[in-house]
């Protein structure tokens, strides 16, 4: 990669996105992160297992008997008394990184702008609607506008919940695939009948779970959809079902169903298990951030709404936001939507956004060296990193 | 494709190639090679790079025909452009530290050069612009910027977000310190910035010179945004409310400018009546008194859309008095028809005998028909339209007697009837003016076609 030719200079940088779904890892200037894995780790106590963990991303193992598993390095086998838990919530802090790794330089940027610059752009807003949260970010001129940022719980945990609940009511058992040693195939809507696997040893209710929510992402990604228009009975009626089997064998048909559980993200008030309407439907969660920031950069918001996160990848979600939204906004305000079709860029978006960043030459000035950490300690980091 | 020794042979041309004949072991063979390539070489004219075989073979076709004196040049287009691959030498590349000098650090990075470019600045360092934020000292602070709503902290905070931030005042506003100072609009920060900019350049800069000073004007600007939040939250029941009430401004102004329109043309009418009476009579007076001719000269235009002009043409030779009389064309239908039925029941004859009075005279008479038929049109709209508004007046006073009306509305601009107050308050919202409205054109047109024969017939009616 010449150096002048699009203002790229490779340095040799590794961008991480911890997300509370997903880790994203890599080199910078790469299109799409090299790992990808769920931010999990399974810790068994007082145990040696003799497996080589891998170095990535914080998870380093102890020596002590501790062994944590990621999803990369055997996760995802039975194992006693394996408990999983979720690693730091407040991500990688600046003492850690400098102090534990020695590491040479390092820069922390915000997601939102991240993944702005990955859409080509230097202002507009994040709507961000990831596993745990749906946050709109409202970002001006590569910098964001902390004080205008709406948040909501409703996101791809909240449809989680839902599903499990919807098989509940149809008094489907979730069984994981690790339990199963053989199905019959069975007509559709009657039980599974399946064998169980022998020998299996005495898990964890964390790591039981833990699969359990496997399946059910599994299912809401291949079969919700989201309405054109608000939900109505007899429309959704109409709409062709999806048919989907459960590892157990369990396989129905699902109509109605799976329009009326994403319609809880657009409009909470017809949401079961939520209290009271004090939750904001997406398309409100939009609009209330915009209305927070100053006239003069509305236009240029509305102008370019990315979007971005696994969870709207749902079918339909970007139609609906869109017809939201131009409902909502004043007729001479131009909206736009920008939302890459690909999944690799909608989930990874904040990545590449670092990627592209850490790449340009014009950044090389930006890190911040341990030179300047020492010196300044955790305040230049506040004062460097947007 | 006919060869040249075709048709050297067609037009039986000398020079005819000699090898025409029966072909030989020698041909197919080719054995002695060296020769037969050197004759041939010779003739072939190298076609260029890039070109076709065939498209070649179109222009030059046989090897006997000379090419063009001047041959194009075909380098430009003709060239099929292949990557060039392998044209220099390979220049090695190197993973060598550099330091950034737009960093003040000093850190050391390594990245990939080419070897040959080891030792150069770093390219990207130009790119390190910064806005020029003034600093001030402690002094000039307090001779020059202090003020009553900003401690010197507030402004040096303000300050310090401008470098930060590079002058991007909606970021920096969001990222003051709202806490520990008071709450401060966009408006407010810009002020405070720009009169310490101004106040400064005035202050450092060289006696004599006056400096461009920059004048911000906050309520200009929290004016200009109030007014934009106002647009912006118009719920849609407003938007179209507005759209409706341009519309209904719109039909009130053609309707106005239609009963403008509608007088004028009456003034046109009346005067044009008036005064073609007036001539008459003064024409008829100025052969017994020579009193009238004043008159005349007071009243030199006369409309000439009353009545029918009729064209005056000085034409040279002989022409036919009958010429005068005919209508002009621009004269409708209806008008023709209305003239032809008052001459005849009057029992004049519709073509007279054209003898130059006869002729001026049936002129006369033509027009002043014309004229009076308009007129009485004109009186018979007049008529319709009062008897409308007091048929609409009657209606609204009983049901203002009764209850609120809410469906009917008079707005009767210029007129100012008794127990009409009311009903115009209430009317302000509702479809105002309507004096034009029921006369569609083509009730219009029916009623008057209807009303044309009736109206003459009242003519005859002294």
């Amino acid at each position: 990669m010449s150096g002048g030719v699009y203002g790229g200079d490779e340095v040799g940088a590794l961008v991480f996105d911890i997300g509370s779904y997903t880790v994203r890892a890599g080199y910078a200037g790469e299109d799409c992160p090299k790992a990808d894995f769920p931010t999990v780790i399974g810790v068994t106590l007082d145990r040696e297992d003799g497996s080589a963990p891998m170095e990535t991303d914080g998870e380093k193992p102890k020596q002590s008997g501790t062994a944590y598993y990621i999803d990369t390095n055997q996760l995802r086998v039975p194992r006693e008394q394996m408990e999983v838990m979720s690693p730091l919530k407040n991500g990688m802090s600046t003492s850690l990184m400098f102090e534990h790794y020695n590491i040479p330089a390092f820069f922390l940027c915000k997601t939102a702008v991240l993944s702005s610059f990955a859409n080509g752009r230097s202002t507009g807003l994040v709507l961000d609607s990831g596993a745990t949260h749906t946050t709109a970010i409202p970002v001006h001129d590569g910098y964001v506008l902390q004080q205008c940022i709406v948040k909501s719980p409703l996101a791809g945990d909240f449809m989680s919940m839902q599903c499990r609940e919807l098989f509940q009511d149809l008094s489907v058992e979730i069984v994981p695939p690790y339990i199963i040693a053989s199905k019959d195939p069975v007509r559709e809507g009657s039980p599974a009948s399946w064998k169980k696997k022998e020998k299996l040893p005495q898990v964890t209710r964390s790591w039981h779970n833990y699969m359990c929510n496997t399946v059910i992402q599994d299912f809401q990604a291949s079969v919700l959809q989201v309405s054109d228009s608000p939900y109505d009975e007899q429309v959704a009626a109409q709409m062709p079902t999806v048919h989907y089997e459960l590892p157990n064998g369990y396989n129905c048909d699902f109509g109605a169903e799976r329009l009326k559980i994403p319609e809880g993200l657009f409009d909470p008030s017809n949401a079961k298990g939520l209290s009271g309407n004090t939750m904001l439907g997406v398309g409100h969660v939009v609009t209330t951030s915009v209305g927070m920031c100053d006239i003069d950069i509305r236009p240029g918001l509305y102008g370019s709404v990315i979007v971005t996160g696994g969870n709207t990848l749902i079918q339909g979600f970007t139609d609906r936001l869109n017809r939201e939204l131009s409902q909502k906004t004043p007729p001479s305000m131009r909206l736009k939507l920008i939302a890459n079709n690909t999944t690799v860029e909608r989930r990874f978006s904040a990545w590449i956004g670092g990627s592209i960043l850490a790449s340009l030459g014009t950044f090389q000035q930006m890190w911040i060296s341990k030179q300047e950490y020492e010196e300044g300690g955790k305040q230049c980091v506040d004062r460097k990193c947007p | 494709m006919a060869t040249g020794a075709d048709v050297r042979d067609i037009l039986e041309l000398a020079g005819a190639e000699n090898d025409t004949g029966p072909i030989s072991k020698k041909d197919i063979i080719n054995s002695d090679k060296k020769k037969s390539k050197k004759s041939t070489e010779t003739l072939t004219f190298k076609r260029p790079e890039g070109m076709h075989r065939e498209v070649y073979a179109l222009l030059y076709s046989d090897k006997k025909d000379a090419p063009p004196l001047l041959p194009s040049d075909t380098t430009q287009g003709y060239r099929t452009v292949k990557a060039k691959l392998g044209c220099k030498r390979v220049r090695p590349w190197k993973w060598m530290p550099f330091t950034n000098p737009a960093r003040k650090d000093g850190a050391i990075f390594h990245h990939w050069r080419r070897a040959a470019e080891e030792g150069k600045d770093y390219p990207f360092a130009r790119f390190n612009k910064t806005v020029q934020v003034p600093v001030y000292s402690e002094q000039e602070y307090q001779q020059h910027l202090h003020d009553d709503g900003w401690t010197k902290a507030e402004t040096d905070h303000l300050f310090d977000l401008c470098k930060r931030f590079d002058l991007r005042f909606v970021v920096i506003h969001d990222r003051y310190d709202h806490q520990q100072y008071r709450k401060r609009s966009v408006e407010d920060l810009k002020e405070r910035y720009y009169n310490i900019c101004g106040k400064l350049a005035k202050v450092r800069a060289a006696t004599g010179s006056e400096p461009k000073v920059y004048i911000f004007d906050a309520g200009h600007e929290k004016r200009r945004k109030e007014q934009l939040e106002r647009l912006f939250n118009r719920t849609p029941e407003q938007v179209a409310e507005e759209e409706y009430l341009v519309q209904e401004l719109r039909k009130i102004e053609t309707r106005k400018k239609e009963r403008e329109k509608k007088a004028q043309d009456l003034q046109k009418l009346i005067t044009a009546a008036d005064t073609t009476t007036e001539m008459r009579r003064a024409e008829r007076k100025a052969t017994k008194k020579k009193l009238p001719q004043k008159r005349e000269t007071e009243k030199p235009a006369v409309p000439e859309t009353a009545g029918i002009k009729f064209p005056d043409f000085k034409s040279a030779g002989v022409t036919l008095r009958s010429q005068r009389m005919k209508l002009p064309s621009s004269v409708g239908q209806k008008k023709i028809k209305a003239i032809e039925q008052i001459l005849t029941e009057q029992g004049v004859d519709l073509n007279p005998m054209p003898t130059e009075e006869i002729v001026q005279m049936f002129n006369e008479l033509r027009s002043d028909l014309v004229l009076v038929y308009e007129l009485k049109q004109a009186h018979a709209n007049c008529e319709y339209e009062q008897q409308m508004l007091q048929h609409r007046y009657e209606a609204l006073l009983k049901a203002s007697g009764a209850s609120v009306p809410q469906s009917e509305a008079t707005g009767l601009e210029g007129q100012a009837w008794p127990g009409v107050e009311e009903i115009k308050t209430e009317a302000k919202e509702q479809i105002i003016d309507v004096v034009g409205a029921p006369l569609t054109p083509n009730s219009r047109k029916r009623r008057e076609s209807a009303s044309s024969s009736s109206s003459i017939k009242k003519v005859k009616k002294p």
